[in-house]
């Protein structure tokens, strides 16, 4: 393997370092006007009036729409995967009502963004002011007003099930561990905000869609179903894309609202969002609440679980996917690779005058934050140390094991990367100068925690492709016998040019410079609804690139088996020469074979298929390995009892994603999914009052961590099946699911002489305080 | 987020500027440094009709060491802050410069600047305050000074009348052996601190405290000076618990705010932490005369 | 508003633009000038991704007006290439692989030069301090202090 495994230098890095990268706003069209949106500064009110007189004749304003108009000029707004979720009935902009701060009311086009933004203040919007929907409890009163006059209430989504004999369960235990664990507000904030240029070109009737997207065929579906254009008519192009984290697979009311000005002024028109909207208005996630029980012995063997969660969905659903969908994902995975013998799982998703709830790095994410902090909580109660709970409790990945909601995790390595990153973080040393170090006044902590991630997931949930059947991968051999290869990702980070471009390479035979990796063209590439997300490239995208480049090379060996007049199965290519295997001096160069093919395919050996390309589908044959991603991370903290700043002293990552195509892409994705975590607890916060007023609209509020808040990050690999040819797992989500459980953990393990209960993810300076029973709360 | 019109003066003189600002008043704003200005233009929380960019006046950025420092407004901070002069002048502005943001933001903001937006959370008001320094300033009716205790008047406020301009800062004489410490705590590096102390001590040649100056950032609208604190200070033989009581004299009575950075309880217990360690600190840092 | 001229040299070269003085070095320099490698991150001075340098110092540019760099000499990403070869920062960058999405690069790239051009020898905490101004959300930052951590070395900075 001279490529699978190396950390070839990045192809996206030439562009990326020397300013030449291609994001959305540096895209400038002739005759390009710029819209700004008028945004609804109360968070839940009737709108009575709207006098835009002042703003449409204001300078350089070409056109400005409000929801009545676009009514006219765009269809209701549908959500193909609600998954069961109630949606009532809204469009691009607000029509009748507001639902939350930053909820669009108008949408201003003019020559420059100044005087979009002169203009906009020109608009004269009356609300008629409601109570607000701001808390949990507030949505689930009938009392409240509902957001939706066409839905019963403010309750959109319910579900609930039950394993095993769980009263049963409960009634034997020697004890139960009750908490409720709350989970606050974040968002995803990329660098990029978004932003996109609709071209409609009244001419052919064509509209080119440049986003900042990270699923382009999803956002060209629903452009197409929402503005009733014939889909082979619309085109989105995604050129490079400054991060997304699942916020740019959620399709904004933004952008229906954008493609339908460019369509009635016939003009290509921009947005780019400011950060003041994007904190506002972009999308947010992680609001959630559960009140769990756990039912155990007093020798620590964990017997049931019950959970009820709530989850704060916003005042509008995502597009195409309602996050009511994510708690499905929780309900599966809460308990976890731990045995557990009965488990009930509830769950009410309310609306609420918030922005709405997008996709975030592991949208279920909570699972693991909930049940790693109860299960330390458990360890407690019943005085055992948290790692030896979770020993006597952790599957072990043996063939027959199953979570008890019933995937199979035969493989899982959770318990190696338990027993290494404890090793690793120095465990019982640490026990040692934390007594120490307690003598001395100073509150040292540490916590670790174990997760799983279905990427692609074990053989039941990856049958036929999984969910979305697969993926496809275009490979063409050119004629002067490099590859192209056209892939359904949509990269903003994932380096996807040079992975790729690595798996294709290797399976060729030909230098790593010689393939040329293409996305973000709907024109060209295969339909994926999910571009990139779900850590999904690193099996599917590669898995389909691999197949498609190994037909390719069936094509151009069987060619070559006749020319030479060897059995294709005794020839090999390297460096981009078809030869003998043991007799080089037999070859053919890829490049004559293929220019042949290109010019004169009449000319090739009869019976062989001059067409060298290929478009297969991946389904996910050949997998082998558990399918799950995941590992143990476990960290040292130092707390401040006079400041509250929780300091990391070590960070250690134990992960496991199977055969790792580039060490530094991978670690790099690890990292930047610690970070998050790192700042959802110590950091951020998306935060409203009780009025729905948002308190986090600038950088100054929400704080995201820097190069002084995150600490060296150490990783360890465990390569479980480290040569199956498809063994590769994905990690792109992986270090943001369990980041916030490992640090609050440790922060758990430092305030417990003081008798804290941690119960809420969210532990900036003054919380910590208050949990030390330092300062009042 | 970008700016509302504005008519735009770029002036070449003092004299320039003020009379601009004699004919505009409360409709103009000074542009120096713009790290405050500029964000609030961008948000359109700040709407002057004019805007005077003194960046292109040249005799305001002289510093000079002669009874006590005297700073010319447009002294940029990262300047104040390498500066050899100000450091051995007053090593406790130098040290209180160098916290302030980064140095992207040093490199452009101004002394002056720092002191006319009078951000309480802002190291250098504290300092100012905590030293009896002075301000400059000048209009078209001619100049005068004003004690850094008259300054600060609320929030974002000071004495300062719409027609006049902040043509330097004067820090007094300091002390030899003074000790000295600026003590904050942010929630990130080069976040505006949550809270922050100042201070400066005297020993007399006995090591018993001969002057203490103490002042808070962060703790209300303006920065806050500890008088109670200084007095209670002046004659004690320096300890741990001399300065613990005095922390928490520093904070008593204070109402200082609640928000998403964290309680007005919270700021209150870190406030007295950082009096703390900045007096400790001082304390190790000062010299005894004989 | 009316627009003023405006001359100021860019990566070398002298420019002419007339300006609103309420446009922003950031904007003029993207747009009048097309140089859309400088990126804006918040327009709040508090990213660091629109960093470019002013007269040899790193600066805001989202938090300068244009008009304020009459006369200034202003050095963007596009400027650090020479005849096609990258810069030893840029490379040093590349071999550490410390970008993804690359949206904050360009600011973590003139912040890093400014301070490698000061020549002095920085710990990892220095350094990390001293990029505190420059966001990422893709990396957590240990790839870049490599990156420049390599670079000071290669370049000979405070040797």
């Amino acid at each position: 393997m001279r490529l699978i495994g190396a950390k070839v230098p990045r192809v996206e890095d030439r562009r990326i370092l020397t300013g030449r990268g291609r994001y959305v706003d540096d895209v400038r069209l002739p005759h390009m006007l710029h819209a700004t949106f008028l945004r609804s500064p109360l968070a839940h009110a009737r709108i009575t009036s709207i006098d835009a007189s002042a703003a449409r004749s204001a300078p350089g304003v070409v056109g400005v729409y409000t929801g009545e108009d676009i009514k006219g000029m765009s269809a209701v707004i549908t959500v193909p995967m609600a998954a069961g979720c109630k949606v009532g009935e809204f469009y691009a902009l607000a029509t009748d009502k507001v639902r939350f701060v930053g909820d669009p009311v108008a949408i201003v086009v003019a020559e420059t963004r100044h005087q979009a933004e002169d203009a906009a203040e020109l608009i004269d919007v009356e609300y008629d002011a409601l109570p607000a929907v701001a808390t949990y409890e507030a949505a689930l009163d009938s009392a409240s007003p509902r957001l939706f006059d066409d839905l019963e209430d403010n309750v959109i989504y319910r579900s609930e099930n039950s394993i095993g004999d769980v009263d049963a369960a409960f009634a034997r235990a020697d004890r139960v561990v009750t908490t409720t664990l709350r989970q606050h507000r974040v968002a995803n904030v990329p660098m990029e905000g978004r932003g996109a240029v609709a071209d409609f070109d009244p001419s052919s009737g064509e509209l080119t869609y440049y986003a900042a997207t990270q699923s382009p065929q999803g956002l060209r579906m629903a452009l197409a179903r929402t503005l009733e254009l014939p889909i082979e008519r619309l085109r989105v192009l995604a050129g490079d894309v400054g991060g997304g984290f699942g916020l740019k697979g959620n399709i904004g009311r933004e952008d229906f609202c954008l493609a339908a000005v460019s369509r009635k002024l016939g003009q290509p028109v921009k947005w780019t969002e400011d950060r003041n909207e994007h904190l506002l208005a972009a999308g947010h996630a992680r609001e959630e609440t559960i009140d769990i029980e756990v039912a155990v012995t007093n020798d620590g063997k964990l017997l049931g679980m019950r959970a009820h969660m709530l989850m704060d969905h916003g005042a509008y659903p995502g597009v195409p996917f309602a996050a009511a969908m994510f708690t499905g994902l929780v309900q599966m995975l809460l308990p976890g690779p731990y045995t557990f013998e009965a488990y009930a799982f509830d769950v009410t998703a309310v609306n609420t005058n918030k922005c709405v709830y997008v996709a975030y790095r592991g949208p279920w994410e909570m699972e693991t934050w909930v049940r790693e902090r109860v299960i330390d909580d458990v360890a407690r109660e019943i005085g055992m140390d948290p790692a030896e709970l979770r020993r006597r409790n952790l599957m072990a990945g043996a063939p027959e094991d199953r979570l008890i909601t019933g995937l199979g995790v035969a493989g899982i390595s959770t318990r190696e990367s338990l027993d290494r990153a404890l090793a690793l973080i120095g465990y019982d040393d640490f026990r040692r100068q934390q007594e120490s170090a307690r003598a001395e006044g100073r509150c040292l902590g540490i916590g670790f925690a174990s997760f799983i991630e279905a990427a692609p997931g074990p053989p039941e949930m990856r049958m036929g492709g999984g969910m979305f059947g697969g993926e496809r991968a275009k490979v063409k051999l050119e004629s002067d016998g490099h590859l192209l290869v056209i892939t359904a990702q949509a990269p903003h980070g994932q380096s996807h040019e040079t992975t790729l471009a690595q798996v294709a390479a290797e399976e060729m035979g030909v230098p790593f410079e010689h393939v040329k990796v293409v996305h973000g063209d709907t024109r060209v590439t295969p339909f994926s609804l999910i571009g990139t997300g779900g850590s999904r490239a690193a099996t599917w995208a590669s898995g389909a690139v691999l197949v498609s480049t190994r037909k390719v090379k069936e094509k151009v060996l069987s060619i070559a088996a006749e020319m030479l007049e060897i059995s294709p199965d005794d020839l090999e290519i390297n460096d981009g020469i078809v030869s003998a295997k043991g007799t080089p001096t037999k070859s053919l160069p890829l490049a004559q074979i293929a220019m042949q093919a290109t010019l004169a395919p009449n000319s090739l050996p009869a019976g062989t298929d001059p067409l060298l390309e290929a478009n297969e589908a991946f389904k996910g044959e050949g997998i082998t390995g558990s399918g799950w991603s995941g590992g143990t991370h476990a960290c040292t903290v130092e707390v401040d009892l006079e400041t509250g700043r929780v300091r990391i002293l070590r960070y250690v990552v134990v992960e496991d994603c199977g055969r790792v195509i580039n060490p530094a892409i991978v670690e790099g994705q690890v990292r930047g999914g610690v970070a998050q975590g790192i700042g959802e607890v110590l950091y951020e916060h998306a935060a409203y009052d009780e009025d729905g007023n948002f308190l986090a609209g600038t950088f100054m509020d929400y704080l995201l961590p820097t190069a002084t808040e995150i600490p060296r990050i150490e990783i360890e690999h465990i390569e479980s099946d480290p040569d199956g040819e498809l063994g590769f797992r994905g990690v792109g989500e992986g270090g943001a699911v369990v980041a916030p459980a490992t640090l609050t953990n440790a922060v758990a393990d430092a305030l417990a002489p003081f008798g804290a209960r941690v119960q809420d993810q969210y532990l900036p300076p003054s919380k910590v305080l208050e949990l030390a029973g330092v300062v009042a709360g | 987020m970008k700016p509302p019109p504005f008519e735009y003066h770029a002036v070449a003189s003092v004299e320039e500027a003020v009379a601009l600002l004699a004919e505009h008043g409360e409709d103009a704003k000074v542009l120096a440094g713009g790290q405050s200005l500029v964000p609030l233009l961008a948000l359109r929380l700040a709407r002057p009709a004019h805007l005077v960019d003194i960046n292109t006046v040249s005799d305001l950025a002289s510093l000079s060491n002669g009874d006590g420092l005297t700073v010319g407004s447009l002294v940029r901070q990262r300047v104040a802050e390498r500066s050899q002069a100000v450091r051995s002048a007053n090593p406790l502005v130098a040290q209180a410069i160098a916290l302030i943001g980064h140095t992207a933001i040093r490199n452009r903001g101004t002394i002056g600047g720092s002191i006319a937006h009078a951000d309480p959370a802002a190291e250098l008001p504290a300092v100012l305050l905590a030293l009896d320094g002075e301000v400059v300033a000048r209009s078209a009716r001619g100049e005068r000074t004003v004690p850094a205790a008259d300054f600060f008047r609320g929030f974002l406020t000071t004495a300062l009348t719409p027609d006049e301009l902040v043509t330097g800062v004067r820090f007094p004489a300091w002390g030899p052996g003074t000790g000295w410490s600026f003590q904050e705590f942010s929630r990130r590096s080069g976040d505006f601190a949550i809270a922050g102390a100042a201070a400066a001590l005297r020993l007399d040649r006995n090591g018993v405290v001969a002057d203490a100056r103490i002042a808070l950032s962060g703790m209300g609208a303006t920065p806050v000076r500890a008088t109670k604190a200084e007095a209670a200070l002046a004659g004690q033989q320096p300890s741990e618990e001399v300065w613990a009581a005095a922390s928490q004299d520093a904070v008593a009575g204070l109402d200082p705010p609640s928000d998403v950075h964290g309680t007005a309880a919270y700021r209150r217990h870190l406030a007295a932490a950082l009096t703390r360690r900045a007096l400790r600190e001082a304390h190790a840092r000062s010299e005894v005369r004989s | 508003m009316t627009r003023r001229p405006l001359q100021l040299t860019v990566n070398g070269r002298p420019q002419e633009v007339f300006v609103e003085p309420r446009r922003t070095l950031a904007d003029v320099l993207r747009e009048d000038l097309e140089l859309t490698g400088t990126h804006v991150g918040c327009e709040h001075g508090v990213c660091g991704a629109c960093t470019v340098l002013v007269d040899g110092l790193a600066v805001r540019s989202c938090l300068m007006l244009a008009v304020q760099a009459q006369g200034s000499s202003v050095m963007t990403i596009e400027g650090l290439e020479r005849d096609g070869e990258m810069h030893p920062l840029q490379e040093a960058f590349r071999d550490s692989h410390s970008f993804q999405c690359g949206f904050c690069t360009p600011g973590f790239v003139m912040t890093a030069l400014a301070m490698l051009e000061e020549g002095q020898a920085l710990s990892e905490d220095e350094w990390r301090e001293e990029l505190s101004g420059n966001i990422c959300r893709c990396t957590g930052y240990q790839s870049i202090v490599e990156g420049v951590q390599l670079a000071a070395e290669r370049m000979g900075v405070g040797q």
